[in-house]
């Protein structure tokens, strides 16, 4: 585990380090800063849903989540892969585990950071005399760090996949939104069908439950806005959120693990 | 298997490693004492990298018997291998965007170093491969000679017991070289040291013991002088002499001489006649005395000791001719089956590979005994062939190092 904290201290070092962290920091902030401000206006001064669009339900919150994570887990893996580092490191006395570890922790670091903004904006509001619900907005922010957590961890396991930085980010911009997006496409087309698959399929109840269920089991969008948002914390979810992180990052390690049979 | 000394610090036996297909290492096996500087040679693809890697634990092997470093099982005890190995990889993977001195201290924290131990070693090895005054530079603007530098002073950081470096001096200039070279024997005193190359000038210099490889097999494993001893044979001895014209009647003469195996007819370079001879210890004085007795006015009488070089060209080129092959029988104890296995079997599928065929003579006797200078004005008056030693430094002709960047 020291090597974990090692390796995570470097990449959180690298991360605020180069420009590429910086730009990605000022792109997000400047984006959801100005969704923000506009449903302040829209809604005239409406702070609870304004603070909610901003972690949670607004368009930007999402758009950050799908193509940051990939962005900054293309150079964690996928590039030192292609310069040889990862051979470097893959030779230091740290287990692989400690060393995606350290990785993943750092890029959910550098997320948590990023979403720490709207914890400002909270602050703001609580100096000009407005004071949020900071419990909610505490619940939120954990819980964006989660989402956060799982989409890192699915970026890194694309970055595992290819040496290629680019593909390796837009594999995983595909695999977050298609993760992002597959409950709700599958939930139409469940809607579209169902009257037909009523009629011909027995039990149909029954097997659209067992459906709904495995739908229900990858809807991040679902397990944040009902949980978190609202200031929930609730055991059940973190424990989806650490599980799907988990093995995404079990099967990077795995990955890893693979390719140096395959070299 | 062999009963393993206490002092053996890279052990391995019957390693094997495929890529898909290939079979890039095969049956390889070969052991390190403590304090051993030896040279991995081989042409390129040869097994060395992958072996070495191997051995470093970035790649598993496909099949072995015994994987050992330090007496820790490189498979089973992988990190333990780790602690002790300061693995250089060729491409010297060091992190553009830290300073030399933060990519030190990271490698030190990833081999548990504390801080005091850090602040203590980080100058010593920085002024031992001499780039201590760059400390504060970024890695990613240092130049390659400076980077494998630093690269080296990773692999030194934690004082490993065993070095494993990969083409240590490629992309240096002939004067950045030698000073790897020398900074390379001096580890040797607290270091075991496991290098590759395919630079045999270098080889020759810094390892006392070579294991040649090619395709993945292990085509001798001894001492520099056991293998040009027991590969390179006999001594070599060039005349240049005013023979007169009658030169078949000089070779006759010459090759009446006791000890002399062999007599080869070399060019005539004006009014001067060249042979080789081949035979058993110096025969220059026998020959001195032919030619004060025949009357030859003498302009080159010179032994040629075999050198690496020649051995190397022989084993990998398949040039090892019958005379030569009944004395191949790799001294040291570990290697014995499986460099003769590896060097007899070299010659008959090596022969018509991937050489240009001027390399490889078609009938060894017929070859002049290598022009070194030449009276053809269209010959640019110089030429070099295989059967000479590399001239040192500078830079061999042949440059080697075409592929790397």
């Amino acid at each position: 585990m020291k090597g974990t904290w090692v390796i995570f201290r470097r990449e959180c070092a690298s991360l605020f380090w180069t420009p590429l962290g910086w730009l990605l920091l000022v792109a997000a902030v400047l984006l959801n800063g100005l969704l923000y401000w506009a449903q302040l206006n829209q809604t005239g001064g409406n702070v609870t849903a304004s603070l909610s669009a901003a972690m949670g339900w607004g368009i930007v919150f999402w758009m950050v989540m799908i193509f940051l994570p990939p962005l900054l887990a293309m150079r964690l893996l996928a590039e030192e892969s292609r310069t040889g580092t990862l051979e470097y490191l893959l030779t230091a006395p740290v287990s692989d585990a400690a060393v995606i570890v350290g990785k993943f922790l750092a890029a959910t670091t550098f997320m948590a950071v990023l979403w720490s903004s709207v914890l400002l904006y909270g602050l703001q509001l609580q100096w000009l005399g407005s004071p949020p619900d900071w419990a909610a907005l505490l619940c939120a922010y954990l819980g964006a760090i989660l989402v956060s957590g799982l989409f890192v961890s699915l970026s890194l396991l694309a970055s595992s996949l290819t040496q290629a930085p680019l593909l390796a980010a837009f594999l995983a911009i595909i695999g977050c939104t298609g993760w992002l997006l597959l409950p709700m496409l599958m939930q139409s087309a469940l809607a579209q069908l169902r009257d037909i698959l009523a009629q011909w399929v027995g039990g149909w109840d029954r097997a659209e439950a067992w459906i709904q269920s495995g739908i229900r089991s990858i809807d991040v969008a679902m397990h944040f806005q009902q949980s978190f948002l609202p200031g929930v914390l609730d055991s059940a979810e973190l424990v989806f959120f650490l599980t799907w992180s988990g093995l995404f990052l079990f099967l990077t390690i795995r990955s890893l693990e693979a390719r140096r049979w395959r070299v | 298997m062999s009963v393993s000394a206490p002092h053996a610090m890279i052990e391995v036996e019957h390693l094997y490693r495929r890529y898909g297909q290939v079979l890039a290492v095969e049956d390889l096996t070969f052991r390190l004492e403590k304090g051993e500087v030896v040279g991995f040679l081989g042409p390129n693809g040869a097994g060395k990298t992958t072996t070495m890697r191997i051995l470093a634990g970035y790649l598993p092997a496909s099949k072995a018997t015994r994987l050992s470093v330090a007496g820790f099982d490189v498979l089973r005890q992988s990190i333990e291998v780790r602690r002790r190995i300061g693995y250089l990889p060729e491409s010297v993977p060091l992190y553009r965007e830290l300073r030399v001195r933060e990519m030190l201290r990271f490698h030190g924290r990833l081999h548990g170093m504390d801080r005091a131990s850090l602040a203590k070693a980080i100058p010593r090895v920085l002024d031992r491969v001499g780039v201590l005054d760059r400390r504060e530079q970024l890695v990613g603007n240092l130049s390659r000679g400076l980077r494998q530098r630093v690269g080296l002073a990773v692999a030194l950081l934690p004082n490993p017991d065993v070095l494993i470096l990969d083409e240590p001096t490629s992309g240096l200039d002939p004067l950045q070289r030698k000073e790897v070279r020398s900074l390379i024997g001096a580890l040797a005193q607290d270091h075991t040291v496991l290098l590759s190359s395919h630079i045999l000038a270098e080889i020759e210099l810094i390892c006392p013991r070579v294991i040649i490889l090619d395709r993945g097999k292990l085509l001798a494993d001894g001492t520099q002088r056991q293998l040009l001893h027991q590969l390179a044979g006999d001594q070599r001895i060039r005349l240049e002499a005013m023979c007169g014209s009658d030169v078949e009647a000089a070779r006759r003469s010459l090759a009446a001489l006791p000890g002399v195996a062999s007599v080869v007819v070399g060019e005539r370079v004006g009014i001067h006649q060249a042979f080789e001879l081949r035979g058993e210890g110096d025969l220059r004085e026998d020959v001195g005395a032919l030619a004060m007795q025949k009357g030859w006015a003498l302009r080159e009488l010179s032994l040629t000791r075999a050198t690496l070089e020649e051995v190397f060209s022989k084993l990998v080129l398949g040039e090892l001719g019958t005379a030569a092959s009944p004395a191949l029988a790799p001294a040291p104890p570990a290697a014995q089956s499986a460099a003769q296995s590896g060097a007899q079997s070299a010659p008959t599928n090596l022969l018509q590979l991937a050489l240009p065929d001027a390399k490889v003579p078609s009938d060894p006797g017929s070859k002049p005994g290598g022009a070194i200078y030449s009276l053809n004005p269209f010959d640019r008056g110089a030429s070099r062939d295989l059967s000479k030693p590399v001239p040192r430094d500078p830079e061999p002709p042949s440059d080697p190092e075409g592929c790397d960047q």
